[in-house]
């Protein structure tokens, strides 16, 4: 295994050595021209783009933050300034502080047990050269393609207290003792979120980390068996910091779901229920801001869900860095 | 054919901004008076809607009327009235999820309609007030602010209570209760035949039970104070009587009640009633048009009842929905709304609504009713009985602060023994406190 970061230097000064002079000197003197009229065309080609995120994202997200010092309730014209008090109503808001826990409670087993499974199961794909794994495959990443509310009511339907799939497996296998009600215990509807947020994603992350295993070269594998090494040792040595950088990547997607799918989730299956034990950050805030009339203080609220999920990826992304290793 | 595709990806890009860009312009150019109208499609339908509507143009031919109707109407008109686009009428009552009318309140962005009780009703001689139910105008839910502004007509009414099997109760020849006592002496007996007293469909369904139960146990006076944040009131004995009574009866509550009482599954709570699976739960005359076509047990026969009593022969309250319809401020064509309102309560109207079973608060209607409806309506006949309108007053939003919530979901937590009474009672005081001191 190499270390290799750059291409070898000095590459194209080859090709323009062996090219004819005077062609090099021609593309010399109009390579300035090129680039300045490459940099009007590019910037013609970018502004569109860079109108319509300043439009739609920067300039609303800068309302967040303006809206979160004002007192407002959505409609009427008059906006009372009031500093930074729908900050500190925040710190006594026994709901709010319960609705960050679950988001921070859903954050951390929806990617510990996403990221598990969806490794576990790429690698045994990609490296076990299982039978019908295609078809697996097909199987584990349909959820994906599916809406969030379809999934909300397929959940809906599995938790059923009476005649779910869930509970009457369990009758079945006369595990009758195990039986829950599901979405009606406030002890455990989180976790019957999680499940379902876990159901929803984990296809989509398998598929990606099956991308970044194909790439790596089956002679390092073969190597390494050469070598003795069992499959655990090579997916820790060799598998798992080939695709180092891919892992990185989505353990940002893994906080942005955790923040937003959730609430979608939570909105269609439970309502936040029962008496808010299930309420995430988004749902809470939809709530003040929508129905509790106190439009300035769901927008504190979306501030404080944008510097924690800012926060995060920033430090998620710090913990793991690693000089990126290349093949 | 790289190059094709580029450009097809541009103009699709130009063409969706324009899309984007391109709302649909006014057409008021004929002199007619556009009047928007934005309604909730409920239980009634929108072909009630569609008729008045036609026969409203019919005879103010220089009046356009847009109808807006949609079951989420909120979600449709909020956008435009945050945008200043305004409707001139809108149909709508409190207790809704988005709490758009409530909102509105707060806002103090109502139109003051008391004149409208004073005008003529187009077509005919007498007044709005006059053909008005009595009481039914100068409580929270038409004056919200307490004073004697009208800001919300009242559209249609609607007893809510305890649904229960009719069927049910003459098979096995129970009664109805008539006190509390009765009332759980019958939930000891179903119990052992296996039939839970009660369920809800959602815990906002309470909203029936609880107003009525307050005015039942500490008379209208106590209802007032609790529903204008009176200092202390839910320390108060009658505050604890009425939830000592409530945690007692969720202690009767369906097994199955919190896991089902959702959005997604409310509908199962009801199917227990439908199933004789519990005996009685809160809701309203909709009911009937909502579990149309489900199953039921052998029988069935939707009957409807006030709260018991809390002492034998006392008064019993029977908390009446009423959906409202009012003016923004904003609105553009606010006379010819009002005018619009005012012939929403004229008889060739009021016909037209009481036949898809929207009950308008108009004196005599109730006897032209058939069916479940008459029976329903009947309650009010009985003269231990009355009305309750209203809900809690309007305060200046309160951060995080929603006392409907404190009251009603605490409910899913008393049945699963995740809380208790004590603490219920000192969160509803909290909750009560922080909305006078805003109120104030």
């Amino acid at each position: 295994m190499t270390t290799l970061s750059t291409p070898p230097p000095g590459s194209t000064n080859r090709t323009s050595k062996t090219a004819p002079s005077d062609g090099s000197s021609r593309r010399g003197a109009r390579a300035p021209a090129r680039r300045r009229g490459n940099t009007g065309f590019v910037l013609a080609c970018l502004l569109p783009a860079l109108v319509l995120f300043a439009v739609f994202m920067v300039v609303p997200t800068m309302n967040v933050f303006r809206t979160s010092f004002y007192t407002w309730s959505g409609f009427s014209p008059e906006k009372r300034f009031v500093g930074l008090d729908n900050f500190r109503h925040l710190l006594d808001d026994d709901q709010f502080v319960r609705a960050f826990q679950n988001t921070v409670a859903l954050l951390v087993v929806v990617t510990v047990v996403t990221m598990g499974m969806g490794l576990f199961l790429a690698a045994i794909m990609t490296r076990q050269r299982l039978r019908g794994r295609n078809l697996y495959r097909f199987v584990l990443y349909i959820p994906n393609v599916l809406s969030v509310v379809v999934i909300a009511a397929i959940f809906s339907a599995v938790y059923d207290q009476n005649n779910g799939l869930l509970n009457g497996t369990l009758r079945l296998l006369s595990l009758d003792g195990l039986q829950q009600v599901w979405l009606g215990n406030q002890k455990i509807v989180l976790y019957s979120v999680a499940f379902a947020m876990v159901w929803q994603s984990l296809g989509y992350y398998m598929v990606l980390y099956m991308a970044g295993m194909a790439s790596i070269p089956e002679e390092l594998y073969e190597a390494s068996a050469l070598d003795g090494a069992s499959h655990t040792r090579q997916f820790f040595a060799i598998t798992l910091p080939l695709i180092w950088q891919s892992l990185r990547t989505t353990l940002t997607f893994f906080v942005m779901s955790a923040v937003n799918l959730s609430f979608v989730l939570v909105r269609a299956m439970t309502g936040g229920g029962p008496n808010g034990s299930s309420e995430v950050l988004l749902s809470y805030m939809y709530k003040q801001a929508y129905t509790n009339s106190s439009y300035g203080y769901g927008m504190a609220i979306g501030v404080v869900i944008f510097a924690f999920s800012f926060l995060v990826s920033l430090l998620v992304s710090r913990a793991t860095r690693r000089e990126p290793l290349q093949f | 054919m790289r190059r094709s595709l580029v450009l097809t990806g541009a103009v699709v890009t130009a063409l969706g901004l324009l899309a984007g860009c391109s709302a649909g312009g006014d057409s008021s150019d004929s002199g007619k008076t556009t009047l928007k109208v934005a309604a909730l499609e409920g239980g009634y339908g929108r072909d009630m809607y569609t008729q008045v509507i036609k026969q409203y143009e019919a005879s103010h031919p220089d009046i356009d009327v847009q109808l807006q109707i949609s079951k989420s109407i909120e979600d449709e008109i909020t956008p435009n009235m945050k945008a200043g686009k305004y409707p001139d009428v809108v149909v709508l009552g409190q207790g809704r999820k988005a709490a758009l009318t409530e909102t509105l309140i707060k806002d103090k962005a109502l139109e003051d309609l008391t004149p409208v009780l004073k005008e003529k009703v187009p077509g005919e001689n007498t007044t709005v007030g006059d053909k008005l139910t009595k009481g039914i105008v100068g409580n929270l839910n038409t004056n919200p602010y307490g004073t004697d502004k009208t800001y919300l007509m009242p559209m249609y009414y609607a007893p809510t209570g305890l649904v229960y099997n009719k069927g049910l109760f003459e098979q096995k020849g129970w009664t109805v209760p008539a006190t509390w006592d009765e009332m759980f002496a019958l939930g000891d007996k179903a119990k052992k035949q296996g039939i839970p007293l009660f369920t809800y469909p959602t815990a906002g369904y309470l909203d029936s039970f609880f107003f009525a139960l307050l005015a039942d146990v500490g008379g209208e006076q106590f209802y007032k104070d609790v529903m204008t944040y009176k200092k202390d009131v839910w320390k108060s004995a009658d505050a604890r009587k009425a939830l000592d009574i409530t945690t007692k009866l969720l202690g009767y509550a369906a097994p199955a009640t919190v896991g089902y009482a959702n959005e997604q599954d409310f509908t199962k709570n009801q199917q227990l009633i439908l199933d004789n699976k519990a005996l009685f739960m809160p809701n309203g005359t909709w009911i009937v048009g909502e579990m149309a076509d489900a199953p039921r047990a052998k029988g069935f026969q939707w009957g409807l009842t006030p709260l018991p009593a809390v002492t034998a022969g006392g008064k019993r309250y029977l908390t009446t929905s009423v959906e409202s319809a009012w003016v923004p401020s904003a609105a553009q064509n606010k006379d010819a709304a009002k005018d619009f309102i005012a012939y929403l309560y004229s008889d060739k109207a009021a016909k037209i609504f009481a036949k898809s079973n929207a009950i308008q608060p108009i004196e005599g209607i109730a006897d032209t009713l058939t069916g479940e409806n008459a029976e329903f309506y009947k309650l009010y006949e009985d003269p231990s009985v009355s009305a309750l309108v209203g809900g809690f007053a309007s305060t200046a939003p309160v951060q995080g602060v929603d006392i409907k919530a404190t009251l009603f979901d605490t409910a899913n937590s008393v049945i699963s023994g995740d809380t208790t009474e004590a603490k219920w009672q000192s969160a509803l005081n909290d909750a009560s406190e922080k909305l006078r001191e805003a109120g104030d």
